[in-house]
């Protein structure tokens, strides 16, 4: 069985080196100006929003780049009133979205410079990338980690996984509370799973679900936990298990419509109340266990041949 | 202008007033789902479906992919942000948004026949 010391280290490692990309610490969205714009409006702009440089755009082009040394040589020689396009760096370097920040530290070494604009694959400016913004991210990631960390070896001691189980599953990850923006990460790395192994479309679509509803509740009810996904031969299973406070009634918690979600998650469209219900109905075995200052366990199979009743 | 059961989604567009906010490819849509709730859409929208709703929050995307919805239509003039668009693209799926309320563009729709 792999031990939860061990899926920490991979954790971490994988956040840092493949997980965290240029679009999560770059800042967003950009400030830009005008090539018609003064320098001396640049400045404002810079002080304004406490940046150190502003990429220069027409419409959807990236122009050039006006940085704080350009502002301080202009108040020194006088031409602080010159617009940018006659005094912006031109021909400017710009960085992936995609990229990982591994790459992009290698980046920042090998240009030397202060910032990157960031454009996506569309090579539209997206976000501008300064080595503050690396740190700030990292030591961000590693504060939402340490919290998760407690939050891990408590889940995975309530885990029943056994040894065979253990070997055949293909996702493990943390759950964190309140974490909205990362809904649906577990439910997208399972899809792209059972699409590689070429599994049927509807068996696919309900093992999404499932692993959605599970990752979802963590986030919105409980303190954090983990979904563990393991491929069978003839099954998918999802496990979700967190650190509590668990659910009083789970006949009630069952029912549709039932719902305790706050008001934040409401307004992001969660809170119907139909997660459970439609989890049950997705698979072909299912099990909730909770109680009233408990973990919640849900454990989900969804069959890989014989269908159960689509959604 | 009538549709076909199976309607390009130009056709959609037009009929509702709608421009892309990603590169649209010449998705097929079946039928219409309208909710705002994300876990009703995944207990009863139908795969292939355009799914129109007010909310523009990323999870929106995580949906619509999940449940195989190639299309999303937002309404009165919601626009999500620039990462909710991205994380479409890389979905494959296709953002539309109208300025006509939900209730007017299902209507237009019908009236279009996207239906069975
Ligand atoms: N992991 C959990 N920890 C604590 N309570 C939970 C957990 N999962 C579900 N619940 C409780 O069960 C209720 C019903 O869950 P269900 O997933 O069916 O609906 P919902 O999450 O409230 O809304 P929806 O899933 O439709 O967005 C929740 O409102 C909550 O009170
Ligand atoms: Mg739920």
């Amino acid at each position: 069985m792999v031990s939860a010391g061990d899926a920490r280290k991979i954790t971490i490692a994988q956040v840092l080196v493949y997980e965290l990309r240029v679009r999560d610490a770059m800042s967003k969205p950009p400030i830009t100006a005008l090539p018609s714009d003064s320098l001396r409006e640049i400045q404002k702009l810079m002080k304004r929003h406490k940046i150190s440089g502003v990429p220069i755009q027409l419409g959807t082009k990236l122009l050039g780049i006006v940085t704080i040394e350009d502002i301080i040589t202009a108040l020194d020689q006088g031409h602080i009133d010159d617009l940018a396009e006659k005094r912006m760096a031109q021909g400017v370097i710009t960085i992936r979205d995609h990229f990982s920040l591994v790459r992009a530290v290698a980046e920042f070494e090998r240009h030397g410079f202060g910032r990157f604009p960031v454009v996506d694959s569309a090579d539209r400016l997206v976000g501008v990338l300064t080595r503050g913004d690396i740190t700030n991210c990292l030591m961000h990631q590693l504060e939402k980690r340490a919290e998760e960390a407690i939050a891990f070896e408590a889940a995975a001691l309530a885990s029943r996984a056994g040894d065979d189980l253990a070997r055949r599953i293909v996702i493990r990850a943390p759950v964190r509370t309140g974490d909205y923006d990362s809904a649906g990460k577990v439910s997208q790395r399972l899809r792209q799973v059972l699409r590689e192994r070429g599994i049927d479309p509807d068996v696919r679509r309900r093992a999404a679900i499932v692993a959605y509803e599970a990752e979802t509740n963590i986030i919105i009810h409980s303190l954090g936990g983990e979904v563990t996904v393991a491929v069978d031969s003839d099954k998918v299973v999802i496990d979700a298990t967190d650190v509590g406070p668990g659910i009083e009634d789970v006949n009630q918690a069952m029912q549709e419509g039932w719902s305790t979600a706050g008001r934040l998650p409401r307004e992001l469209g969660f809170g119907a109340g139909m997660g459970l219900p439609n989890m049950k109905k997705c698979s072909d075995v299912f099990e909730i266990k909770s109680g009233n200052g408990q973990t919640t366990l849900v454990h989900s199979e969804v069959f890989l041949r014989k269908a159960a009743s689509t959604p | 202008m009538k549709f076909e059961t199976n309607a390009k989604l130009t056709a959609v567009l037009l009929a509702i007033q709608a421009t892309p906010l990603t590169s649209t490819s010449e998705t097929n849509v079946q039928g219409c789902y309208i909710s705002d709730l994300l876990s009703d859409v995944l207990a009863h929208a139908q795969p292939g479906m355009l799914w129109a709703t007010v909310q523009i929050h990323r999870n929106v995307v995580s949906v619509a992919a999940t449940k195989d919805i190639p299309a999303v239509l937002f309404t009165c003039g919601r626009k999500p942000d620039a990462n909710v668009i991205a994380e479409a693209e890389e979905e494959g799926i296709t953002l539309l948004v109208t300025p006509l309320t939900t209730y007017e563009a299902a209507g237009k729709l019908w009236q279009a026949g996207l239906h069975e």
